[in-house]
Protein backbone atom coordinates (compact mmCIF):
# COMPACT_ATOMS: atom_id res chain seq x y z
CA UNK A 1 0.00 0.00 0.00
CA UNK A 2 2.93 2.27 0.51
CA UNK A 3 4.16 2.07 -3.02
CA UNK A 4 3.18 5.40 -4.54
CA UNK A 5 4.13 4.14 -7.94
CA UNK A 6 0.90 2.21 -8.05
CA UNK A 7 -1.08 5.39 -8.06
CA UNK A 8 0.79 6.46 -11.18
CA UNK A 9 -0.04 3.28 -12.98
CA UNK A 10 -3.77 3.20 -12.33
CA UNK A 11 -5.12 6.53 -13.51
CA UNK A 12 -8.87 6.23 -13.17
CA UNK A 13 -11.64 3.66 -13.36
CA UNK A 14 -13.70 3.68 -16.53
CA UNK A 15 -17.39 4.18 -15.86
CA UNK A 16 -19.32 3.48 -19.04
CA UNK A 17 -22.11 1.24 -20.17
CA UNK A 18 -19.68 -1.23 -21.58
CA UNK A 19 -17.60 -1.25 -18.40
CA UNK A 20 -20.60 -1.79 -16.16
CA UNK A 21 -21.73 -4.70 -18.31
CA UNK A 22 -18.33 -6.31 -17.97
CA UNK A 23 -18.49 -5.80 -14.22
CA UNK A 24 -20.99 -8.62 -14.13
CA UNK A 25 -18.26 -10.98 -15.34
CA UNK A 26 -15.99 -9.87 -12.52
CA UNK A 27 -14.01 -7.62 -14.80
CA UNK A 28 -12.97 -4.09 -13.96
CA UNK A 29 -11.79 -1.53 -16.47
CA UNK A 30 -9.16 1.13 -15.74
CA UNK A 31 -7.36 3.83 -17.63
CA UNK A 32 -3.69 3.14 -17.00
CA UNK A 33 -0.40 4.84 -17.74
CA UNK A 34 0.80 4.33 -21.30
CA UNK A 35 4.01 2.79 -20.12
CA UNK A 36 2.36 0.35 -17.70
CA UNK A 37 2.85 -3.35 -18.34
CA UNK A 38 0.43 -6.13 -17.47
CA UNK A 39 2.43 -7.38 -14.46
CA UNK A 40 2.70 -3.82 -13.16
CA UNK A 41 -1.04 -3.32 -13.49
CA UNK A 42 -1.71 -6.61 -11.78
CA UNK A 43 0.52 -5.71 -8.87
CA UNK A 44 -0.98 -2.23 -8.59
CA UNK A 45 -4.60 -3.41 -8.56
CA UNK A 46 -3.86 -6.18 -6.09
CA UNK A 47 -2.15 -3.72 -3.78
CA UNK A 48 -4.51 -0.81 -4.03
CA UNK A 49 -7.79 -2.67 -3.79
CA UNK A 50 -6.62 -5.70 -1.80
CA UNK A 51 -7.97 -8.20 -4.30
CA UNK A 52 -6.59 -11.12 -6.27
CA UNK A 53 -6.26 -10.56 -9.99
CA UNK A 54 -6.70 -13.48 -12.38
CA UNK A 55 -5.58 -11.82 -15.56
CA UNK A 56 -5.02 -8.46 -17.21
CA UNK A 57 -5.83 -7.56 -20.80
CA UNK A 58 -4.72 -4.23 -22.17
CA UNK A 59 -5.46 -2.16 -25.23
CA UNK A 60 -4.34 1.19 -26.52
CA UNK A 61 -7.01 3.41 -27.96
CA UNK A 62 -5.32 5.59 -30.52
CA UNK A 63 -6.03 9.31 -30.30
CA UNK A 64 -8.09 10.78 -33.09
CA UNK A 65 -6.78 13.49 -35.36
CA UNK A 66 -8.80 16.60 -34.71
CA UNK A 67 -8.96 19.91 -36.44
CA UNK A 68 -9.51 23.03 -34.40
CA UNK A 69 -9.65 26.40 -36.19
CA UNK A 70 -7.92 24.84 -39.13
CA UNK A 71 -5.02 23.54 -37.12
CA UNK A 72 -4.53 19.81 -37.01
CA UNK A 73 -3.98 18.27 -33.61
CA UNK A 74 -3.94 14.80 -32.21
CA UNK A 75 -5.66 13.50 -29.11
CA UNK A 76 -3.40 11.52 -26.89
CA UNK A 77 -3.50 7.73 -26.90
CA UNK A 78 -5.15 6.04 -23.96
CA UNK A 79 -4.18 2.69 -22.52
CA UNK A 80 -6.98 0.76 -20.92
CA UNK A 81 -6.67 -2.36 -18.83
CA UNK A 82 -9.44 -4.88 -18.41
CA UNK A 83 -8.67 -6.62 -15.16
CA UNK A 84 -10.33 -9.96 -14.45
CA UNK A 85 -10.60 -10.64 -10.75
CA UNK A 86 -10.45 -13.99 -9.04
CA UNK A 87 -13.73 -15.58 -8.04
CA UNK A 88 -15.14 -13.95 -4.89
CA UNK A 89 -13.29 -10.65 -5.20
CA UNK A 90 -14.84 -7.35 -6.19
CA UNK A 91 -14.03 -3.68 -6.48
CA UNK A 92 -16.44 -0.84 -5.93
CA UNK A 93 -15.05 1.54 -8.48
CA UNK A 94 -17.26 4.52 -7.75
CA UNK A 95 -15.96 4.89 -4.21
CA UNK A 96 -12.63 5.99 -5.59
CA UNK A 97 -9.13 5.20 -4.50
CA UNK B 1 -46.36 4.55 9.12
CA UNK B 2 -46.70 4.28 12.83
CA UNK B 3 -48.05 7.06 14.99
CA UNK B 4 -47.75 7.16 18.75
CA UNK B 5 -48.86 9.96 20.95
CA UNK B 6 -46.11 10.95 23.34
CA UNK B 7 -47.81 13.77 25.17
CA UNK B 8 -51.05 15.67 25.38
CA UNK B 9 -51.12 18.75 27.44
CA UNK B 10 -53.97 21.14 27.09
CA UNK B 11 -54.00 22.02 23.44
CA UNK B 12 -50.46 20.84 22.85
CA UNK B 13 -49.94 17.55 21.14
CA UNK B 14 -46.79 15.61 20.49
CA UNK B 15 -46.68 12.68 18.18
CA UNK B 16 -43.92 10.28 17.32
CA UNK B 17 -44.14 9.09 13.79
CA UNK B 18 -42.10 6.16 12.52
CA UNK B 19 -41.63 5.15 8.94
CA UNK B 20 -39.62 1.97 8.39
CA UNK B 21 -36.49 1.99 6.28
CA UNK B 22 -37.99 -0.53 3.87
CA UNK B 23 -40.87 1.84 3.16
CA UNK B 24 -38.36 4.54 2.36
CA UNK B 25 -36.32 2.17 0.21
CA UNK B 26 -39.41 1.41 -1.84
CA UNK B 27 -39.97 5.08 -2.43
CA UNK B 28 -36.33 5.54 -3.38
CA UNK B 29 -36.60 2.72 -5.88
CA UNK B 30 -39.58 4.29 -7.53
CA UNK B 31 -37.81 7.63 -7.57
CA UNK B 32 -34.70 6.20 -9.22
CA UNK B 33 -36.79 4.34 -11.75
CA UNK B 34 -38.28 7.65 -12.72
CA UNK B 35 -34.88 9.31 -12.78
CA UNK B 36 -33.42 6.59 -14.96
CA UNK B 37 -35.41 7.67 -17.95
CA UNK B 38 -34.20 11.26 -17.65
CA UNK B 39 -30.66 11.13 -16.34
CA UNK B 40 -27.87 11.96 -18.76
CA UNK B 41 -24.56 10.66 -17.54
CA UNK B 42 -21.27 10.55 -19.43
CA UNK B 43 -20.49 7.12 -20.74
CA UNK B 44 -24.09 6.03 -20.86
CA UNK B 45 -26.86 6.46 -23.36
CA UNK B 46 -29.94 8.11 -21.89
CA UNK B 47 -32.06 5.57 -20.04
CA UNK B 48 -29.31 2.95 -20.04
CA UNK B 49 -27.73 3.85 -16.72
CA UNK B 50 -27.81 0.90 -14.31
CA UNK B 51 -29.90 1.64 -11.26
CA UNK B 52 -27.12 0.63 -8.90
CA UNK B 53 -24.93 3.26 -10.47
CA UNK B 54 -27.63 5.91 -10.19
CA UNK B 55 -28.15 5.10 -6.58
CA UNK B 56 -24.50 5.57 -5.90
CA UNK B 57 -24.52 8.93 -7.62
CA UNK B 58 -27.83 10.39 -6.52
CA UNK B 59 -28.95 8.17 -3.63
CA UNK B 60 -28.28 10.70 -0.88
CA UNK B 61 -29.94 13.70 -2.42
CA UNK B 62 -32.84 11.60 -3.66
CA UNK B 63 -33.29 10.23 -0.18
CA UNK B 64 -33.25 13.69 1.32
CA UNK B 65 -35.99 14.76 -1.04
CA UNK B 66 -38.00 11.66 -0.29
CA UNK B 67 -37.65 12.10 3.45
CA UNK B 68 -38.81 15.68 3.10
CA UNK B 69 -41.95 14.85 1.20
CA UNK B 70 -42.63 11.83 3.39
CA UNK B 71 -42.46 13.97 6.50
CA UNK B 72 -44.83 16.49 5.00
CA UNK B 73 -47.24 13.81 3.86
CA UNK B 74 -47.21 11.76 6.99
CA UNK B 75 -47.60 14.71 9.33
CA UNK B 76 -50.63 15.84 7.38
CA UNK B 77 -51.98 12.33 7.31
CA UNK B 78 -51.42 11.84 11.00
CA UNK B 79 -53.40 14.97 11.76
CA UNK B 80 -56.10 13.90 9.37
CA UNK B 81 -56.40 10.47 10.91
CA UNK B 82 -56.72 11.97 14.33
CA UNK B 83 -59.17 14.45 12.85
CA UNK B 84 -57.39 17.36 14.47
CA UNK B 85 -56.61 20.71 13.04
CA UNK B 86 -53.32 22.37 13.84
CA UNK B 87 -53.61 26.00 14.79
CA UNK B 88 -50.31 26.73 13.12
CA UNK B 89 -47.72 24.92 11.08
CA UNK B 90 -46.64 21.89 13.18
CA UNK B 91 -43.08 21.74 14.43
CA UNK B 92 -41.02 18.81 13.28
CA UNK B 93 -38.06 17.57 15.24
CA UNK B 94 -35.45 15.31 13.72
CA UNK B 95 -31.94 14.99 15.05
CA UNK B 96 -29.11 15.60 12.59
CA UNK B 97 -27.28 12.53 13.73
CA UNK B 98 -30.18 10.31 12.88
CA UNK B 99 -30.80 12.14 9.65
CA UNK B 100 -27.42 11.01 8.33
CA UNK B 101 -28.27 7.39 8.98
CA UNK B 102 -31.75 7.68 7.64
CA UNK B 103 -30.45 9.10 4.40
CA UNK B 104 -28.19 6.13 3.90
CA UNK B 105 -31.17 3.89 4.53
CA UNK B 106 -29.84 2.28 7.69
CA UNK B 107 -32.37 3.62 10.10
CA UNK B 108 -36.11 3.90 10.30
CA UNK B 109 -37.32 7.43 9.86
CA UNK B 110 -38.66 8.55 13.20
CA UNK B 111 -39.54 12.12 14.05
CA UNK B 112 -41.45 14.11 16.61
CA UNK B 113 -44.33 16.22 15.55
CA UNK B 114 -45.48 18.87 17.95
CA UNK B 115 -48.34 21.23 17.36
CA UNK B 116 -51.27 22.92 18.96
CA UNK B 117 -54.73 22.01 17.94
CA UNK B 118 -57.50 24.44 17.25
CA UNK B 119 -59.56 24.27 20.41
CA UNK B 120 -62.78 22.36 20.20
CA UNK B 121 -65.68 24.37 21.36
CA UNK B 122 -69.39 24.31 20.89
CA UNK B 123 -70.95 27.29 19.29
CA UNK B 124 -73.21 28.74 21.87
CA UNK B 125 -76.71 29.64 20.75
CA UNK B 126 -76.83 33.23 19.67
CA UNK B 127 -80.49 33.89 20.32
CA UNK B 128 -79.62 34.91 23.85
CA UNK B 129 -77.67 37.87 22.65
CA UNK B 130 -79.59 41.07 22.51
CA UNK B 131 -78.11 44.09 20.95
CA UNK B 132 -79.20 47.67 20.94
CA UNK B 133 -78.67 49.39 17.71
CA UNK B 134 -78.09 53.04 18.39
CA UNK B 135 -80.04 54.94 15.81
CA UNK B 136 -80.06 58.62 15.35
CA UNK B 137 -83.26 60.09 14.05
CA UNK B 138 -82.33 62.69 11.56
CA UNK B 139 -84.28 65.65 12.79
CA UNK B 140 -85.86 68.00 10.32
CA UNK B 141 -84.04 70.83 11.98
CA UNK B 142 -80.74 69.16 11.14
CA UNK B 143 -81.72 68.89 7.52
CA UNK B 144 -82.82 72.50 7.52
CA UNK B 145 -79.54 73.51 9.04
CA UNK B 146 -77.59 71.69 6.37
CA UNK B 147 -79.79 73.26 3.69
CA UNK B 148 -79.21 76.73 5.08
CA UNK B 149 -75.50 76.11 5.02
CA UNK B 150 -75.70 75.16 1.38
CA UNK B 151 -77.84 78.18 0.63
CA UNK B 152 -75.58 80.64 2.43
CA UNK B 153 -72.68 79.50 0.34
CA UNK B 154 -74.51 80.75 -2.72
CA UNK B 155 -76.41 83.73 -1.35
CA UNK B 156 -77.07 86.50 -3.80
CA UNK B 157 -76.90 90.19 -2.97
CA UNK B 158 -79.05 92.89 -4.41
CA UNK B 159 -77.87 96.47 -4.59
CA UNK B 160 -79.82 98.83 -2.33
CA UNK B 161 -81.45 101.83 -3.83
CA UNK B 162 -79.50 105.03 -4.03
CA UNK B 163 -78.90 106.76 -0.72
CA UNK B 164 -79.75 103.80 1.46
CA UNK B 165 -77.58 103.38 4.53
CA UNK B 166 -75.55 100.22 5.00
CA UNK B 167 -76.89 97.84 7.59
CA UNK B 168 -75.45 94.96 9.39
CA UNK B 169 -75.34 91.92 7.09
CA UNK B 170 -74.95 93.99 3.95
CA UNK B 171 -72.26 93.62 1.39
CA UNK B 172 -70.22 96.76 0.77
CA UNK B 173 -67.95 97.42 -2.11
CA UNK B 174 -65.29 99.87 -0.96
CA UNK B 175 -61.84 101.06 -1.65
CA UNK B 176 -59.63 101.73 1.28
CA UNK B 177 -56.17 102.96 2.07
CA UNK B 178 -54.70 102.18 5.43
CA UNK B 179 -52.12 104.41 7.09
CA UNK B 180 -50.06 104.16 10.21
CA UNK B 181 -48.71 107.50 11.47
CA UNK B 182 -49.79 109.01 8.19
CA UNK B 183 -47.73 106.55 6.14
CA UNK B 184 -49.45 103.97 3.94
CA UNK B 185 -48.39 100.45 4.93
CA UNK B 186 -48.04 97.31 2.97
CA UNK B 187 -51.22 95.30 2.44
CA UNK B 188 -53.29 98.13 3.80
CA UNK B 189 -54.95 99.15 0.56
CA UNK B 190 -57.49 97.61 -1.75
CA UNK B 191 -59.68 98.76 -4.59
CA UNK B 192 -63.32 97.83 -4.73
CA UNK B 193 -63.12 95.07 -2.18
CA UNK B 194 -66.25 93.27 -1.07
CA UNK B 195 -66.79 93.42 2.66
CA UNK B 196 -69.54 91.55 4.41
CA UNK B 197 -70.70 93.45 7.43
CA UNK B 198 -71.24 91.53 10.59
CA UNK B 199 -69.02 88.60 9.71
CA UNK B 200 -66.12 89.92 11.70
CA UNK B 201 -63.46 88.95 9.23
CA UNK B 202 -61.78 92.33 9.43
CA UNK B 203 -59.97 94.15 12.17
CA UNK B 204 -62.29 94.64 15.15
CA UNK B 205 -64.09 97.94 14.88
CA UNK B 206 -63.57 98.24 11.13
CA UNK B 207 -66.86 96.79 10.00
CA UNK B 208 -68.85 98.48 12.73
CA UNK B 209 -67.74 101.91 11.57
CA UNK B 210 -68.94 101.19 8.06
CA UNK B 211 -72.55 100.77 9.15
CA UNK B 212 -74.68 103.66 8.04
CA UNK B 213 -72.49 104.67 5.09
CA UNK B 214 -74.09 105.41 1.73
CA UNK B 215 -72.90 105.02 -1.82
CA UNK B 216 -70.40 107.74 -2.63
CA UNK B 217 -69.55 108.41 1.00
CA UNK B 218 -65.96 108.99 1.99
CA UNK B 219 -64.83 108.50 5.52
CA UNK B 220 -61.69 108.14 7.55
CA UNK B 221 -61.97 105.56 10.25
CA UNK B 222 -59.60 104.79 13.07
CA UNK B 223 -58.91 101.33 14.33
CA UNK B 224 -56.27 99.66 16.42
CA UNK B 225 -54.78 96.39 15.28
CA UNK B 226 -55.25 93.74 17.93
CA UNK B 227 -52.21 92.66 19.94
CA UNK B 228 -52.28 89.17 18.50
CA UNK B 229 -52.60 90.27 14.88
CA UNK B 230 -50.85 87.80 12.59
CA UNK B 231 -48.73 90.45 10.87
CA UNK B 232 -46.22 91.24 13.61
CA UNK B 233 -45.25 94.73 12.44
CA UNK B 234 -48.88 95.85 12.60
CA UNK B 235 -49.95 94.22 15.83
CA UNK B 236 -51.16 96.64 18.50
CA UNK B 237 -50.71 99.74 16.32
CA UNK B 238 -53.39 102.34 15.69
CA UNK B 239 -54.19 102.94 12.06
CA UNK B 240 -56.44 105.10 9.95
CA UNK B 241 -58.27 103.97 6.85
CA UNK B 242 -59.49 106.26 4.08
CA UNK B 243 -62.71 104.70 2.83
CA UNK B 244 -64.74 105.28 -0.28
CA UNK B 245 -67.99 103.39 -0.74
CA UNK B 246 -69.05 102.30 -4.23
CA UNK B 247 -71.92 99.99 -3.58
CA UNK B 248 -74.17 98.92 -0.78
CA UNK B 249 -75.95 95.65 -1.42
CA UNK B 250 -78.52 93.95 0.75
CA UNK B 251 -78.46 90.20 1.14
CA UNK B 252 -80.97 88.39 -1.01
CA UNK B 253 -83.58 86.47 0.85
CA UNK B 254 -82.66 82.93 1.73
CA UNK B 255 -85.38 81.12 -0.06
CA UNK B 256 -85.50 77.42 0.44
CA UNK B 257 -88.00 76.53 -2.20
CA UNK B 258 -88.42 74.43 -5.32
CA UNK B 259 -86.90 77.03 -7.59
CA UNK B 260 -83.77 77.20 -5.55
CA UNK B 261 -83.58 73.41 -5.48
CA UNK B 262 -83.82 73.43 -9.24
CA UNK B 263 -80.78 75.64 -9.54
CA UNK B 264 -78.91 72.91 -7.69
CA UNK B 265 -80.10 70.33 -10.21
CA UNK B 266 -82.83 68.80 -8.05
CA UNK B 267 -86.42 68.27 -9.08
CA UNK B 268 -87.91 69.89 -6.03
CA UNK B 269 -87.06 71.03 -2.56
CA UNK B 270 -88.36 67.77 -1.12
CA UNK B 271 -86.04 65.80 -3.33
CA UNK B 272 -83.14 67.90 -2.13
CA UNK B 273 -84.19 67.38 1.44
CA UNK B 274 -84.33 63.65 0.94
CA UNK B 275 -80.85 63.62 -0.46
CA UNK B 276 -79.45 65.70 2.35
CA UNK B 277 -81.18 63.42 4.81
CA UNK B 278 -79.73 60.36 3.17
CA UNK B 279 -76.30 61.90 3.35
CA UNK B 280 -76.59 62.50 7.05
CA UNK B 281 -78.05 59.06 7.59
CA UNK B 282 -75.23 57.32 5.79
CA UNK B 283 -72.71 59.23 7.87
CA UNK B 284 -74.44 58.07 11.02
CA UNK B 285 -74.95 54.58 9.61
CA UNK B 286 -71.25 53.78 9.52
CA UNK B 287 -70.92 54.71 13.15
CA UNK B 288 -74.01 52.74 14.08
CA UNK B 289 -72.66 49.64 12.40
CA UNK B 290 -69.40 49.94 14.28
CA UNK B 291 -71.20 50.19 17.57
CA UNK B 292 -73.41 47.24 16.79
CA UNK B 293 -70.49 45.14 15.70
CA UNK B 294 -68.68 46.01 18.84
CA UNK B 295 -71.57 45.01 21.00
CA UNK B 296 -71.85 41.74 19.16
CA UNK B 297 -68.18 40.98 19.57
CA UNK B 298 -68.31 41.91 23.22
CA UNK B 299 -71.24 39.56 23.71
CA UNK B 300 -69.46 36.76 21.87
CA UNK B 301 -66.31 37.35 23.82
CA UNK B 302 -68.23 36.99 27.04
CA UNK B 303 -69.83 33.75 25.89
CA UNK B 304 -66.68 31.81 25.17
CA UNK B 305 -63.88 31.03 27.49
CA UNK B 306 -62.10 28.09 25.92
CA UNK B 307 -58.38 27.64 26.07
CA UNK B 308 -56.46 29.37 23.32
CA UNK B 309 -53.50 28.05 21.38
CA UNK B 310 -50.54 29.81 22.94
CA UNK B 311 -48.65 30.13 19.68
CA UNK B 312 -51.50 31.96 18.01
CA UNK B 313 -51.86 34.36 20.90
CA UNK B 314 -48.13 34.89 20.90
CA UNK B 315 -48.12 35.67 17.23
CA UNK B 316 -51.00 38.09 17.50
CA UNK B 317 -49.45 39.72 20.52
CA UNK B 318 -46.14 40.19 18.79
CA UNK B 319 -47.87 41.81 15.87
CA UNK B 320 -49.72 44.25 18.14
CA UNK B 321 -46.71 44.87 20.30
CA UNK B 322 -44.51 45.60 17.33
CA UNK B 323 -47.02 48.15 16.15
CA UNK B 324 -47.35 49.75 19.55
CA UNK B 325 -43.63 50.02 19.97
CA UNK B 326 -43.22 51.51 16.53
CA UNK B 327 -45.89 54.07 17.31
CA UNK B 328 -44.28 54.91 20.63
CA UNK B 329 -40.99 55.39 18.93
CA UNK B 330 -42.49 57.53 16.19
CA UNK B 331 -44.25 59.69 18.76
CA UNK B 332 -41.10 59.82 20.87
CA UNK B 333 -42.96 58.70 23.96
CA UNK B 334 -42.21 56.25 26.69
CA UNK B 335 -44.64 54.20 28.71
CA UNK B 336 -44.11 56.47 31.66
CA UNK B 337 -45.53 59.35 29.66
CA UNK B 338 -48.70 57.39 29.21
CA UNK B 339 -48.95 56.76 32.90
CA UNK B 340 -48.28 53.06 32.68
CA UNK B 341 -45.30 50.80 32.85
CA UNK B 342 -44.13 48.55 30.10
CA UNK B 343 -45.25 45.46 31.98
CA UNK B 344 -48.70 46.82 32.51
CA UNK B 345 -49.01 47.74 28.87
CA UNK B 346 -47.79 44.30 27.90
CA UNK B 347 -50.43 42.66 30.01
CA UNK B 348 -53.09 44.87 28.52
CA UNK B 349 -52.11 44.15 24.99
CA UNK B 350 -51.85 40.46 25.69
CA UNK B 351 -55.45 40.52 26.76
CA UNK B 352 -56.38 42.22 23.55
CA UNK B 353 -54.46 39.63 21.59
CA UNK B 354 -56.29 36.87 23.38
CA UNK B 355 -59.59 38.48 22.65
CA UNK B 356 -58.75 38.83 19.00
CA UNK B 357 -57.66 35.24 18.67
CA UNK B 358 -60.74 34.00 20.49
CA UNK B 359 -63.11 36.08 18.41
CA UNK B 360 -61.28 35.13 15.26
CA UNK B 361 -61.79 31.46 16.04
CA UNK B 362 -65.41 31.93 16.99
CA UNK B 363 -66.20 33.98 13.92
CA UNK B 364 -64.49 31.56 11.58
CA UNK B 365 -66.41 28.71 13.11
CA UNK B 366 -69.65 30.58 12.70
CA UNK B 367 -68.68 31.32 9.15
CA UNK B 368 -68.08 27.64 8.55
CA UNK B 369 -71.43 26.71 10.00
CA UNK B 370 -73.30 29.32 8.03
CA UNK B 371 -71.29 28.53 4.93
CA UNK B 372 -70.13 32.07 4.49
CA UNK B 373 -67.93 32.50 1.51
CA UNK B 374 -66.24 35.47 0.02
CA UNK B 375 -66.85 35.58 -3.67
CA UNK B 376 -64.74 37.02 -6.40
CA UNK B 377 -66.70 40.25 -6.72
CA UNK B 378 -66.51 41.10 -3.06
CA UNK B 379 -62.81 40.47 -3.08
CA UNK B 380 -62.49 42.71 -6.09
CA UNK B 381 -64.37 45.44 -4.30
CA UNK B 382 -62.15 45.14 -1.27
CA UNK B 383 -59.16 45.34 -3.54
CA UNK B 384 -60.41 48.51 -5.16
CA UNK B 385 -61.12 49.99 -1.75
CA UNK B 386 -57.59 49.15 -0.72
CA UNK B 387 -56.09 50.64 -3.85
CA UNK B 388 -57.97 53.85 -3.21
CA UNK B 389 -56.04 54.34 -0.04
CA UNK B 390 -52.90 54.83 -2.08
CA UNK B 391 -53.74 57.51 -4.58
CA UNK B 392 -51.41 57.57 -7.51
CA UNK B 393 -50.16 54.07 -6.88
CA UNK B 394 -53.35 52.18 -7.64
CA UNK B 395 -51.73 50.11 -10.30
CA UNK B 396 -48.86 49.04 -8.11
CA UNK B 397 -51.29 48.01 -5.39
CA UNK B 398 -53.32 45.96 -7.85
CA UNK B 399 -50.26 44.24 -9.17
CA UNK B 400 -49.02 43.48 -5.70
CA UNK B 401 -52.21 41.73 -4.74
CA UNK B 402 -52.47 39.94 -8.08
CA UNK B 403 -49.08 38.43 -7.66
CA UNK B 404 -49.18 37.57 -4.01
CA UNK B 405 -51.81 35.02 -3.06
CA UNK B 406 -51.03 35.49 0.63
CA UNK B 407 -51.68 39.20 0.49
CA UNK B 408 -54.96 38.55 -1.24
CA UNK B 409 -55.91 36.15 1.52
CA UNK B 410 -55.19 38.82 4.10
CA UNK B 411 -57.52 41.08 2.18
CA UNK B 412 -60.15 38.40 2.26
CA UNK B 413 -60.14 38.05 6.04
CA UNK B 414 -61.88 41.33 6.93
CA UNK B 415 -64.46 40.83 4.21
CA UNK B 416 -65.18 37.38 5.58
CA UNK B 417 -65.47 38.79 9.07
CA UNK B 418 -67.92 41.45 7.94
CA UNK B 419 -70.06 38.87 6.24
CA UNK B 420 -70.12 36.62 9.27
CA UNK B 421 -71.10 39.58 11.42
CA UNK B 422 -73.90 40.30 8.97
CA UNK B 423 -75.15 36.74 9.18
CA UNK B 424 -74.98 36.78 12.96
CA UNK B 425 -76.85 40.04 13.14
CA UNK B 426 -79.59 38.37 11.16
CA UNK B 427 -79.79 35.62 13.76
CA UNK B 428 -79.91 37.61 16.92
CA UNK B 429 -82.29 40.09 18.37
CA UNK B 430 -81.42 43.63 17.49
CA UNK B 431 -83.50 46.34 18.98
CA UNK B 432 -83.31 49.86 17.75
CA UNK B 433 -82.66 52.51 20.28
CA UNK B 434 -82.83 56.13 19.48
CA UNK B 435 -79.92 58.09 20.76
CA UNK B 436 -78.60 61.53 20.24
CA UNK B 437 -75.82 62.25 17.88
CA UNK B 438 -73.40 62.94 20.68
CA UNK B 439 -74.04 59.57 22.23
CA UNK B 440 -73.52 57.83 18.94
CA UNK B 441 -70.17 59.38 18.31
CA UNK B 442 -68.91 58.97 21.83
CA UNK B 443 -65.76 56.91 21.93
CA UNK B 444 -65.64 53.50 23.45
CA UNK B 445 -62.96 53.11 25.98
CA UNK B 446 -61.38 49.87 24.97
CA UNK B 447 -59.72 49.63 21.61
CA UNK B 448 -61.96 47.95 19.10
CA UNK B 449 -61.17 44.59 17.61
Amino acid sequence: MTNLKHYDIIRTPVVTEKATIQAENNKVVFDVAKTATKPEIKAAVEQLFSVKVKSVNTLVRKGKTKRFRGIIGTQSNVKKAIVTLEEGHSIDITTGL
Amino acid sequence: MQVTETSTEGLKRELKIVITASELAEKLDAYLEDLKGRAQIRGFRPGKVPKAHLKKLYGKSAMAEIVNTVIGETSNKALEERSEKAAMQPQIKLSDEDAEKILSGDLDLAYDLSYEIVPEFELAPVDGIAIERPVVEVADSEVEERLTQIAEGARSYVAREEGAAAQNGDRLTISYLGKIDGEPFEGGADDRAAIFLGQGRFIPGFEEQLIGLKVGDKKVIEVTFPEDYQAKHLAGKPATFDIEVFEVAAPGELKLDDDWAKTLGMDSLDALKDIVKQQIESQNGGQTRQKVKRQLLDALDAQYSFELPATLVEQEFNAIWGQVEAEMKAAGKTFEDEDTTEEKARADYRKIAERRVRLGLVLSKFGEREKVQVNEQELQRALIERARQFPGQEKAVFDFYRRDANALASLQAPVFEEKVVDVLLGLIKVTDKTVTKEELFKDDEEPAV
